[in-house]
């Protein structure tokens, strides 16, 4: 029966009656209007179970209503707002009806509690996803998508695999908490993995986000990992071999992101980089840890969300987020800049930013658990994050040499957007405890402590001594235009040349084969012909009577047989 | 990139208002004066380290200035190795063209690009 009105119907309906309002002001209204009303209905929801009925014989559940859903459900809306904002001048009516279905899928995902409406929700934002890419409308876009597509769509395939396998073994399709080990859960824990990038699963992001249009790739940004750490929390809490995945994860990108040009693509393999902290503290699985993993999501949605923001609005200003090719916008961007910079302190954890309160909780917990080593990884990927987006970035954009570029500030919904999730990143920097209050379970952290402090500035203010070092003497790589050559290489670039090397093999050996039965047979046929072809000496022409007199003599010995 | 949007002599009038006060920072003696001020806070959060007592789970934790060692080497060795590791991994930026968005260029009727002088 269902006793409350399910948010993703919301947004579905939102999708649906959208082309019918007119392009413009009202319609973008209308799109924006949809997320403030989800946060309002998420908010007043009773925890439990609600929209529970049966099809074909399976229990299904829409809203599962806990702590843990409700607060992923509000960050996505909250998200979704601030993209629609930030994307208030798009007059694509598939980016618009696509963005809120995709927002819409993603929160039906979060609530649903069991595995056949996970599956049917993790499809849709497979589906409405790719669109933000292919509207993008180029040849390069084209393929993108369909790249993105089939890793996607690709995920919820093995996710249904895995949930057919988990029903035979356990006779149902309950989405709860499971124990790494058996088939079934091994194919759910992969499904998860590739909308988490796990390292080598991760490509599809750094390839799709950048190509996305302006306000896709914020769009994009925020949902289909963080619902992936979502249904890692719910699903695989405390599973160790989380942690190990998740530090390399946290380390791995770090690298590529340093020396990478497209700046949106810097900013991906810095997303990536955050969801590694999160995977961590889902491995090491106690409160705070959880609690970490929560926080660090709901902050990292709004800083990842800021960063693609404004160098998506440098993008729209300028037309390229390429290093190599920006510099010196602060003078004619400043607000951008501004917001830029904000986004980055927060992602570097800088004290007063929202960073600083949400990452330190799982640095914590994996100190706290023994963890040393995983621990200065860690540390060791915050210098990374902060090396790349944190001066990386804002520096490329906005100071470095002078490009020559004098855009203009960028226009008033984009600032405002900017402006609202700056706001909220400082905010929750500044008094973290409203967030606190919305985690699964209770804090008792203290995150502004004096070592907490002084030891987080000792960090920041050296990584910074670091580059300034390095860019003087200058060992800091440059930005060139070029691309790096990532684990996709192995699909985009070897496992083609492979299919065509064997294809040509099978070729060579089928025309080989061919040939030499053509030749048999061709010889069959010759030896044929020469027996019995015209001239052949079985096709002579014999005379009457040498024929009378074989015939004569085969007569006679039927006869000698006959009376023997 | 087209031309006319390459126009680096700024009219200050033109620029916004942070804009204007940013020009602080064309001064390189200004750049200059921020880096020495990294220099001394740099110093003065080491000093830090005497000044209060050190929550800390590990021994390593309690040698002053570990934090900043640990930052400040960690950076360095992090960008020396990316920096290695394109020389092997470096492509043309058409080396996945057409199938890639790295070569095309934004589509212009997506952007709006003004410049301050619009």
């Amino acid at each position: 029966m269902i006793d409350l009105f399910p948010p993703f119907l919301l947004f579905v309906a939102g999708a649906a009656l959208l082309p019918f309002i007119p392009n413009g002001h009202p319609r973008a209204l209308a799109a924006a209007s949809v997320p403030v009303i989800s946060v309002y209905l998420i908010w007043m929801m009773p925890e439990g179970m609600h929209g529970q009925f049966t099809l074909v014989g399976q229990e299904l559940t829409l809203l599962r209503v806990d702590k843990l859903s409700t607060i992923f459900g509000l960050i996505f809306s909250l998200a979704a707002f601030l993209g629609l904002i930030f994307a208030w001048y798009v007059r694509d009516t598939i980016q618009q009806t696509m963005s809120l279905l995709y927002a819409g899928t993603a929160i039906g995902a979060v609530f649903a509690g069991d595995l056949i409406s996970l599956f049917i929700f993790w499809e849709g934002t497979a589906i409405a996803s790719v669109f933000l890419i292919w509207a993008r409308r180029t040849e390069g876009a084209y393929w993108t998508g369909m790249r993105y597509l089939i890793v996607q769509v690709g995920s919820g395939v093995i996710l249904l695999a895995g949930m057919v396998l988990q029903y035979n073994e356990t006779g149902s399709m309950a989405f709860e908490a499971m124990t790494l080990g058996s088939p079934a859960t091994w194919a759910i824990f992969i499904a998860f993995g590739v909308k988490c990038a796990f390292p080598l699963l991760h490509n599809w992001m750094p390839d799709a986000y950048p190509a996305a249009t302006v306000t896709g790739t914020v769009i994009l940004s925020v949902f289909t990992t963080k619902l992936a750490i979502y249904a890692l929390a719910r699903g695989f809490a405390g599973t160790e071999i989380l942690i190990y995945i998740g530090a390399t994860m946290a380390i791995f990108p770090v690298f590529y992101a340093v020396i990478e040009n497209d700046l949106r693509r810097v900013l991906t393999y810095s997303l990536n980089q955050q969801l590694g902290f999160m995977v961590v503290g889902i491995g090491v699985g106690t409160e705070l840890a959880l609690n970490g993993t929560i926080a660090h999501a709901f902050a990292s949605i709004l800083y990842q969300a800021l960063l693609f923001m404004s160098i998506g609005a440098v993008l729209f200003r300028t037309g390229t987020a390429k290093a190599s090719e920006l510099g010196g916008l602060y003078k004619t961007m400043p607000l951008t800049m501004v917001f830029c910079v904000i986004g980055a302190a927060s992602i570097s954890s800088f004290p007063l930013f929202s960073g600083f309160v949400s990452k330190s909780l799982i640095l914590s917990a994996s100190m706290q658990e023994g963890y040393y080593i995983v621990w200065g990884i860690l540390l060791f990927a915050s210098a990374g994050a902060f090396i790349h987006s944190g001066i990386k970035v804002p520096f490329f954009a906005f100071f470095a040499q002078d490009s020559g570029l004098r855009p203009k500030e960028a226009p008033w919904n984009m600032l405002l957007a900017m402006g609202l999730t700056a706001s909220l990143c400082i905010a929750i920097g500044v008094y973290p405890y409203p967030l606190y209050a919305l985690l699964p379970y209770d804090v008792d952290y203290v995150p502004y402590t004096t070592t907490h402090v002084v030891t987080q500035l000792q960090l920041l203010f050296f990584y910074m001594l670091a580059f300034v070092v390095l860019m003087k003497t200058g060992i800091y790589p440059p930005e060139l235009k070029s691309v790096n050559l990532d684990f996709d290489w192995t699909y985009r670039k070897l496992g083609p040349a492979i299919i065509r090397s064997v294809r040509s093999l099978i070729q060579a050996v089928w025309g080989a084969l061919i040939g030499a039965s053509l030749r048999g047979l061709n010889f069959g046929v010759a030896t044929l012909e020469r027996a019995h072809g015209t001239e052949g000496p079985l096709a002579r022409a014999w005379p009457t009577g040498s024929m009378v007199l074989w015939i004569a003599v085969l007569l006679g010995g039927v006869l000698l047989l006959n009376y023997m | 990139m087209s031309t006319e949007m390459k126009t680096p002599e700024t009219d200050p009038a033109k620029l916004p208002w942070l804009g204007r006060k940013l020009l602080w920072l064309d001064n390189m003696k200004n750049v200059a004066r921020i880096i020495y001020a990294l220099f001394v806070l740099c110093a003065g959060l080491i000093a830090a380290d005497f000044m209060y007592s050190k929550k800390s789970y590990l021994a390593i934790e309690d040698i002053p200035g570990f934090y900043a060692a640990y930052g400040f080497f960690m950076s360095a060795a992090l960008i020396i190795f990316a920096r290695v590791m394109r020389v092997f991994l470096k492509r043309d930026e058409t080396y996945y063209s057409p199938k890639d968005v790295e070569s095309e260029a934004y589509p212009e009727d997506q952007l709006s690009r003004e410049t301050i002088n619009d």
